[in-house]
């Protein structure tokens, strides 16, 4: 079902998002997939070389997760910006250690509606959205504006 | 730490073919499916794409960051670009404006700049100090028609 602007009102959740916990090879896809080969997001030991203690995730893939909440809810077609501001690292789950790293491993995306106008012959409606993970960091804040039938 | 020389570099233009497999792989990864048949409809299936509205299969909205992974020597030859170190380097913000719908059989040419350098915080306080620099991207198609554009923070800590 297509979303309509008369059906969005300003102060509207989007419906929200949340992801499996990510795993390391999760990580290894998305870089096949995109290209994006940082060692950080799959070498271990660079990833120590550098200071941290394992790796973590591309933030990308989180932007791309919140691609994916965000188009869950309007149609890729509508998407006319779409903006992310990384702030947290996101370190995968332990497979050794299930139930003690899964929390910040897995990424919910929220959102609501701000802004409801007209712009090149369009209605467009603007949304903020955050991620955080399931022990509460903020992983990016972010908005999308999406033109709506 | 990035060589604030370069700003205003334009890097050299660079296409790539948009490939529908490359889409559903894509797809799959943001979704975190095992295979490409589990994907949503319009990313595998081109009569849903045209359901959808769309002349074919659509990429993903932040698909089109790997353009320039994929071309210009990849991470490295972008890094390198700027004199920057890649294992300072954080990604900080990212902007895509989208003014057109991008499918695959496109043929896309991205043009890349530096449109700004600065530096943050104070030398003097350890681990407060980091160098911005800011990439614009304008993505064209095989109609010549401006797709779109996108603006990447990235951070170098010292």
């Amino acid at each position: 079902m297509t979303l309509r602007f008369d059906d969005v009102q300003v102060g509207d959740a989007i419906p929200p998002y949340t992801s499996l916990p990510i795993t390391r090879t999760q990580l290894v896809r998305y870089a096949g997939a995109s290209g994006d080969f940082n060692p950080l997001h799959h070498d271990e030991t660079f990833a120590r070389a550098i200071g941290l203690e394992t790796v973590i995730a591309h933030g990308m893939f989180i932007m791309g997760i919140a691609g994916e909440a965000v188009t869950a809810w309007i149609d890729n077609k509508c998407l006319r910006r779409f903006s992310a501001h990384f702030l947290g690292m996101t370190q995968p789950v332990d497979l050794h250690d299930v139930e003690k790293t899964q929390a910040r491993a897995t990424i919910t995306v929220t959102g609501k509606v701000v802004a409801k106008y007209e712009e090149n012959g369009e209605k467009r409606i603007r949304c903020e959205i955050v991620a955080h993970d399931g022990q509460g960091s903020r992983k990016l804040t972010g908005f999308f504006v999406a033109a709506l039938p | 730490m990035a060589d604030k020389s370069k700003l205003g570099f334009e890097f050299p233009p660079y296409s790539i073919r948009v490939e529908q497999n490359k889409i559903a792989e894509f797809a799959a990864a943001v979704a975190q499916k095992d295979d490409t048949d589990s994907i949503r409809d319009i990313y595998r299936d081109v009569e849903a794409a045209r359901a959808a509205g769309f002349e074919n299969i659509p990429v993903p909205p932040t698909f089109p960051t790997s353009f320039v992974f994929w071309t210009g020597g990849g991470l490295m030859g972008t890094v390198d670009g700027v004199g920057a170190d890649v294992s300072k380097l954080l990604h900080s913000e990212e902007d895509y404006e989208f003014f057109a719908p991008i499918c695959a059989g496109d043929v896309l040419t991205r043009k890349m700049k530096v449109v700004d350098m600065y530096d943050r915080g104070r030398k003097e306080r350890k681990g407060w100090f980091v160098q911005v620099t800011v990439l614009e991207t304008e993505v064209t198609n095989q109609r010549g028609e401006l797709v779109m554009r996108a603006r990447t923070t990235f951070l170098e800590r010292e």
